[in-house]
């Protein structure tokens, strides 16, 4: 086998509005696709109900980060100050969570926003410097003034045939087979 | 169903006025009788010397220490639940100021229900009458020498008579006005449609909202804070501003959550339901971020003149109080509130609304009555009379305002952008 052969992976449709993509998505997610993305210049509103997506599970990893950031914070006032090298300052009792909630406060924040951003990465599965749909020239205009919808390949659904009679009914101007 | 418990609640409504009115009638007759009866009714009788660790406090020991007579305890109530109602109308201007500042999208469909709760402060205004009345009662340094006194003295620009009285009456006056142009503006709109009147609501925010920042500040200091006149913080008006706008998110919940199944069903979705719920919760975080930076510097500085407050508010059942707030008007409504869901979960919010009344009702308590009641919390029947009595006036003000005007802002320009923002259109536009 060649190095340069290629397999199909999935249908690429293009839409030339926000709305047309909106209601495309509608009609991807009643049939019932799970494997499938939408893309545009520009985030729509009510695109996550018409794909039919739930609620982001990244909340669990930021409410991670930072109950780890409220405790680590506590902690490590009450180690430096209390217990490896206790020193009075200013009359203060050694330890309280008066003084160590600004620092627990601060580290909340800090390690909340790393559980957001590495969940998110996490979650969608980044980084990722290849995706097949670079292969697809058209593709380009998606950070311009094109919307598309992917179905991929190894969705159950997906028949080379049933998947491109859907997505012509959904008023798609150019559908493309995706290549890897 | 509907029209039963409107009537059952118009009945109620009555009642508490009525009893209300019957017992300022019977004031002078308390008072006669103060010097005999207080002394029996009060547990805390000749147990409280000023112990504060500043000598500027013995102005307020000679005026306060002893028992309270019951025209002091009528006071005191009632300027609790003042403090507490007026919160509602503080909130709706706040909130119609925001709209219009921000050019907001989203809440157009409940700016009315704001601009009723901002004209809440018609009543209010009259509510204020009783307590300039008993001035003398409530505030003790009314009638403190400020020769005699120096905290008093390097303060009587403000603290003073004049002052006191005029300045009061002065802001009522204006924030009448704002919340009456609002409404003014936006019923002319009703009819119209103009665009101006949306232009008239933005350019009275503009200068609207400098003046409400100094002038609650002014009002709460006076009001509030100069019950201890020695106590210093800045950050006092903003405190009481927090708990004024987090108790009216959660009332504008409950009341649009409420209308939006009923008369409000073409305009109220669960999107501006979820999005005030989720202002609540902010307003959760921010009324803790300011209530623990004025106590957090205090403990932190440990100034007399400052801490003085604080120890106060730390003597017998007012430490089960304070914890009360700490976990009451925090730690609950945020981690219950820290999911998404739960901002639209009826278990959830339903109680929390009443909660939330609770909690901020507590905390004006928190900062009024242990100025009275120094060794802890002490309900006499005056507070539940003058908080339920003064919020059932207000809530039948509002429910016939209600009632009389058009439901929900008809022709704001941003309407129909609010109702259909975030729902899916019907059939898409042909490519155009």
């Amino acid at each position: 086998m060649s190095a340069t052969q290629t397999r199909p992976v999935g249908l690429l449709a293009q839409y030339e509005t926000p709305a047309d993509l909106l209601h495309a998505a509608l009609e991807v997610r009643d049939a019932g696709y799970r494997q499938w993305d939408v893309y545009s210049p520009f985030p729509i509103h009510g695109m996550d109900a018409a794909m039919g997506l739930k609620n982001s599970k990244v909340g669990y990893f930021t409410f991670a980060g930072g109950i780890t950031g409220f405790f680590s914070g506590m902690l490590m006032i009450w180690f430096m100050n209390k217990f490896d090298y206790p020193i009075v300052v200013g009359g203060k009792p050694l330890f309280t969570p008066l003084f160590a909630f600004p620092v627990s406060y601060e580290l909340t924040i800090l390690l909340g926003a790393f559980g957001t951003l590495f969940g998110m990465a996490f979650l969608n599965r980044l980084p990722k410097l290849y995706n097949p749909l670079f292969n697809v020239e058209r593709f380009r205009r998606v950070t311009d003034d094109k919307f598309f919808v992917y179905i991929e390949a190894i969705d159950p659904k997906y028949s080379a045939e049933s998947t491109r009679s859907l997505l012509e009914k959904t008023g798609a101007t150019a559908i493309e087979v995706v290549e890897d | 169903m509907t029209m039963n418990l409107r009537n059952l609640f118009r009945s109620a409504t009555a009642l508490i006025a009525l009893a209300g009115l019957l017992v300022f009638a019977s004031a002078p007759v308390l008072a006669a009788d103060a010097g005999h009866d207080a002394h029996a009714a009060d547990p805390a009788h000749g147990s409280a010397p000023a112990a504060h660790g500043h000598g500027d406090a013995h102005g307020q020991a000679d005026s306060h220490a002893s028992s309270p007579t019951l025209l002091q305890s009528l006071g005191y109530s009632y300027l609790t639940a003042f403090l507490f109602c007026l919160s509602f109308a503080l909130g709706g201007i706040i909130f119609l100021i925001i709209h219009h500042l921000f050019d907001a999208g989203w809440s157009v469909p409940v700016i009315r229900l704001a601009e009723h709760l901002a004209c809440l402060i018609r009543p209010l205004t009259v509510a204020l009458i009783p307590l300039l009345l008993l001035q003398d009662t409530i505030w003790p340094w009314l009638s403190v020498d400020p020769a005699s006194d120096h905290s008093l003295d390097v303060k009587k620009v403000l603290l003073n008579r004049f002052v006191f009285n005029g300045l009061l009456i002065f802001v009522f006056l204006v924030w009448n006005h704002i919340a009456f142009s609002f409404r003014k503006y936006s019923l002319a709109q009703d009819k119209d449609g103009a665009a101006i009147w949306t232009q008239k609501a933005r350019f009275l925010a503009g200068w609207g909202i400098f003046f409400y920042g100094p002038s609650l500040t002014l009002v709460i200091i006076l009001l509030m804070m100069s019950l201890q006149w020695q106590f210093f913080s800045t950050i006092y008006g903003v405190y009481y501003f927090a708990g004024s706008l987090w108790l009216t998110l959660a009332t504008l919940y409950g009341l649009s959550r409420y209308l939006s199944t009923r008369e409000l069903k073409p305009v109220v979705f669960p999107r501006q339901v979820h999005d005030l719920a989720t202002w609540f919760f902010a307003f959760t975080v921010f009324y803790a971020y300011i209530a623990f930076s004025q106590y957090f510097l205090i403990w932190n500085a440990a100034i007399p003149e400052e801490t003085f407050w604080y120890v106060d508010r730390e003597k017998g059942s007012w430490w089960e109080v304070g914890l009360l707030l700490l976990f009451g008007h925090f730690f609950i409504p945020f981690l219950a509130l820290l999911r998404i869901d739960t901002k639209m979960s009826l278990l959830v919010m339903g109680p929390m609304i009443f909660w939330a009344w609770l909690m901020h009702y507590t905390d004006m308590t928190f900062n009024v009555m242990p100025v009275l009641w120094k060794n802890g919390l002490h309900v006499t029947f005056f507070d539940p009379l003058c908080w339920l009595g003064l919020s059932a006036i207000l809530a039948k003000c509002f429910w016939s305002d209600y009632l009389k005007y058009p439901k929900w802002a008809q022709r704001h320009p941003r309407l129909q952008e609010a109702v259909t923002h975030h729902e899916i259109p019907a059939t898409p536009t042909a490519a155009d």
